[in-house]
């Protein structure tokens, strides 16, 4: 063959195989234009205390182009309801899985499992297992910090003397990490203050209504340390059956801030849920877009909240995240 | 340096036609093609670069429109309350009045509208509509949309969105509301005394609007905000404010309606600014650059492929091109190549006009080459063959058969002295038969020569015929062919006076005209008719009767040989009035120089100019 005509083939196959080259990544790009998608599975997913968090989600979802779904949930998720959920999500295609983690002896193995088909973010720590020793991502508020403050705020109100005063401590999930925490904080702030800790019980589904509380023993304080705990103490205490007892907690949803609003809370501390869907979401698409990337845990903030400061600018911006 | 890369890029100079063309071809469309399309791509990206600013303008001003005419609906509700319903009617007689006036208003725009209200100078509400239950204590007084309006009491005043804190919401829900709040004058017990008039309008209407426009998700986004630059909307309006994400809110308000170009974060982008009326807010349009490469990518890729794929094509076409204007030469130079290796000598005629000529020029100068070689080849063996024949004259054995016979008679007859003559005469003829091998001599040795001939001849033949040498002395000098002169004084005996008896008379002339020199041997013999003439120097295969054998015809060819073909033999005979055969020959004087140039084969002309 001679040398022009072999010049030429070998012109033609580059110019061809760039072309080809071109197609292949134009087609490409427009694949990985259509985004991740991801599912959250949080219990009660349709209470109000969860809309912070979804328009965090929302938001986040829009800025990083993902595609997120909120998984429906009843009133309370066991182990193996999660565990389906997770196993449907991961099944339907889901490329990450936010999830707030139950209270369980086995789910840390359960979320083992889900995490190697697919990427996992918790919202809250699971608990802690003696045989499995492993760290998951996680975005959540600091529950210790937030019992803490909680404490300091009540003292702060009675210049540090609770001499002889009575608290019930209603707790949310038994059992549950964040619970642990955040009475623990609580409980060390209070120690040798002289308030006696008549009561701590947990809010169980069953015990919906007022009629759990007004069989309480009477306290000088009822601390409810979530918002669950602390929408029953609210309403209790709305219908004036909670017998003078003042309430202090922590809450984040707009049942929450009305009680503390009609003075049936003194004080409200609110975890700042929108970043906790916001940041869980963008450090999740992250992992998922680079499978190198370590997961950073960010700081989430928390605000008290009293009746006299409700509706400055910064707590409304906090209450319109709870109403969206 | 400079050299070395000049000489580096000489060596890359294709050497072939046909690579150089569609080398041309192809540097000259790739490039022009290239250029064409980054103009195309530039024209094209700026065209959409400016239809996107184009439709962000016309989507800003259509929303600005819609929201102005949404707030003028609700200054227009807050009128028609004020006008028509407060300032009609005394609070103390007409409170059913009111009341129903103001729910006819809240009723007829309820989806855009939150709650009406009215207090009075102390802050305590005098009627609301819907009808709700008030806050305990909401400080209605230390609320910015009753200090504004008591700030500025003739003005109506439109708040940033925040929440309404002045009913209870059994939903226990939290509304995000703009108030437009204006001092009103109203009559309570027939006494005037002034008020505030609250239109709270929910915000989500004001939401809905930027919504919609904001669905486009590539980048652009709009938001709105008050002459201060606090935000009223902004997609991101909480991760503004948790510090995640930031907005040029600020200096961005401060500009006046139009199109700026800014740098914010890094980021170049263009923002759209539209205020709208009654309020004095901005509706800002964010287009960062990157929007505009968004769709762009896609087109750069396509672009690309598109030139690649022309660029193939190019090539094609240019090889086929190449190929088509280089075919005939390079067939052409091929058959050259041929030609000159020996191997076909046939020369490719093809391809266009041009090409065409060449071949045949080619083909014709080839054609010319041959023939000239052939005649070149037929001439060497000719002069070849006639100097074999002088040679062969020189010595021819019958002659001297005849001749030492001559002498041996005259031996035995005692004739000693005869004997001796011929001896003589015989050894010049050989003498200068020889000549040392040469070709040319002097006229004078060639006479000498024909001389010592016709007395040896003149013996033989019983001095039967007398012989006359008539010579100017001055040809002497010029040169001469050797050995012409005797073939003619052969013919002259043979065929003219050796059979007469006693009158047999030959003339030998020798003459110098102008720059010619004639020689020539006449006789009275027998003649020759014109027919006869005419053979004697075109016929070269008559036989001969009698003598050496060396016709007229190679005396003839071996004068035109050295000479040329001007000159040569020149018969002229009548029947029984005897035959003249003049020798014509140019006048070159004899030199050893001449003599040598003349035997190589170049003419010279008498005037010793050298062809």
């Amino acid at each position: 063959m001679k040398k022009d005509k072999k010049m030429f083939i070998l012109i033609e196959a580059v110019l061809g195989t760039m072309v080809i080259i071109l197609a292949f990544i134009m087609l490409r790009e427009k694949n990985e234009e259509q985004g991740y998608q991801i599912s959250v599975i949080v219990e009660n997913s349709d209470d109000k205390q969860w809309s912070a968090f979804k328009y965090g989600l929302k938001m986040a979802a829009e800025d990083k182009e993902v595609e997120m779904a909120m998984v429906s949930t009843g009133t309370t998720l066991s182990q193996a309801e999660e565990k389906k959920l997770i196993e449907q999500e991961t099944k339907n295609g889901a490329d990450g899985i936010i999830i707030q983690p139950v209270p369980g002896a086995n789910t840390k193995r359960m979320l083992k499992k889900a995490s190697g088909k697919t990427e996992v973010m918790l919202i809250g720590d699971a608990p802690q297992d003696a045989e499995e020793k492993i760290e998951f991502p996680v975005v959540q508020p600091d529950h210790y910090e937030m019992g803490k403050v909680l404490a300091e705020e009540l003292l702060k109100d009675y210049g540090g003397n609770l001499e002889g005063k009575k608290l019930g401590i209603l707790e949310g999930e038994e059992n549950s990490e964040s619970a642990i925490s955040r009475e623990k904080g609580f409980t060390e702030v209070l120690q040798n203050t002289g308030a006696e800790i008549v009561w701590s019980d947990t809010k169980k589904a069953e015990n919906d209504g007022t009629d759990f509380l007004e069989s309480k023993p009477e306290v000088d304080f009822v601390i409810a340390l979530d918002d669950n705990s602390l929408t029953a103490a609210g309403e209790c205490a709305a219908a004036n059956n909670l017998h003078g007892a003042i309430i202090y907690g922590i809450g984040n949803s707009t049942e929450a801030v009305y009680f503390l609003d009609t003075g049936a809370v003194e004080c409200l501390v609110v975890p700042d849920m929108f970043n906790v869907g916001y940041q869980s979401l963008t450090e999740l698409a992250n992992g998922i877009d680079k499978s190198s990337y370590k997961y950073k845990r960010p700081q989430i903030s928390y605000t008290i909240m009293r009746k006299e400061n409700l509706f400055v600018k910064e707590n409304q911006e906090v209450i319109f995240t709870m109403s969206q | 340096m400079k050299n070395k890369y000049f000489r580096q890029l000489k060596q890359l100079k294709p050497r072939e036609i046909q690579t150089t063309i569609m080398l041309a071809f192809s540097v000259v469309s790739i490039s022009m093609m290239l250029v064409l399309g980054v103009i195309l791509y530039m024209r094209f990206s700026n065209s959409a670069r400016e239809e996107t600013i184009n439709n962000t303008q016309k989507l800003m001003e259509q929303t600005g429109e819609n929201m102005e005419a949404y707030l003028m609906s609700m200054r227009q509700i807050s009128d028609t309350v004020y006008y028509n319903v407060i300032k009609e009617n005394d609070f103390e007689s007409h409170k059913q009045e009111i009341q129903s006036g103001m729910n006819l208003l809240y009723e007829a725009n309820k989806e855009n509208l939150r709650s009406i209200a009215l207090y009075n100078d102390y802050g305590s509400l005098i009627t609301a509509e819907p009808v709700a239950a008030q806050k305990e204590d909401p400080d209605v007084t230390s609320q910015e949309w009753y200090l504004k309006a008591m700030e500025e009491m003739e003005n109506m005043h439109f708040s940033t969105p925040h929440i309404q804190n002045l009913f209870n919401d059994t939903a226990q829900s939290y509304y995000w509301v703009i108030s437009l709040s204006r001092v009103v004058e109203l009559t309570n017990q027939g006494i005037p005394q002034s008020g505030v008039l609250l239109v709270d309008m929910d915000f989500s209407s004001i939401s809905r609007m930027m919504k919609q426009i904001n669905e486009v998700n590539n980048g652009q986004y709009y938001y709105l905000c008050d002459s201060n630059g606090d935000i009223v909307y902004h997609p991101r309006q909480i991760q503004i404010s948790d510090g995640i994400y930031d907005e040029n809110n600020k200096r961005d308000s401060a500009y006046k309606d139009g199109i700026y170009d800014e740098v914010f974060n890094g980021e170049n982008r263009k923002v759209v600014v539209n205020t709208i009326s009654y309020t004095g807010w901005k509706l800002i349009g964010v287009i960062p650059y990157s929007t505009f490469n968004h769709g762009m990518v896609n087109i750069r890729y396509f672009v690309a492929i598109l030139i690649l794929l022309m660029t193939m094509m190019l090539v094609v076409i240019n090889r086929v091109v190449s190929l088509r204007i280089s075919s005939p030469i390079l067939k052409l130079n091929y058959s050259v190549r041929e030609y000159e290796a020996g191997k076909k000598p046939e020369i490719y005629i093809g391809g266009s006009q041009e090409i065409r000529h060449l071949g045949y020029s080619i083909q014709k100068s080839y054609e010319q080459i041959d023939d000239l070689m052939k005649k070149i080849v037929l001439e060497q063996t000719e002069r070849r063959k006639s100097e074999l024949d002088a040679l062969q004259s020189q010595i021819h054995p019958h002659f001297l058969y005849n001749t030492l016979e001559s002498i041996t008679w005259m031996i035995e007859g005692e004739k000693n002295d005869e004997a001796v003559f011929m001896i003589s005469q015989l050894a010049r003829l050989f003498r200068i038969s020889l000549s040392k091998g040469r070709t040319v001599i002097s006229i004078k040795d060639e006479l000498q020569h024909a001389q010592s001939y016709m007395n040896i001849q003149k013996i033989r033949y019983k001095n039967s015929f007398s012989v006359t040498f008539d010579i100017d002395e001055e040809v002497y000098s010029y040169c001469t062919v050797k050995l012409i002169l005797q073939p003619l004084l052969e013919n002259a005996i043979n065929y003219g006076v050796g059979g007469m008896e006693d009158s047999g008379e030959i003339v030998v002339t020798g003459r110098k005209q102008e720059d010619k020199i004639i020689l020539a041997v006449c006789d009275n013999g027998l003649g020759m008719s014109e027919e006869e003439v005419a053979l004697v120097l075109t016929d070269s295969n008559r036989i001969h009767k009698h003598g050496s054998g060396v016709g007229l015809v190679n005396v003839n060819s071996r004068i035109q040989i050295l000479f040329g073909k001007e000159y040569g033999l020149l018969v002229e005979s009548e029947p029984d009035e005897g035959t003249r055969v003049s020798i014509c020959i140019p006048a070159v004087p004899y030199t050893e120089e001449n003599r040598k140039t003349l035997e190589k084969g170049h003419i010279i002309k008498s005037t010793g100019e050298r062809e």
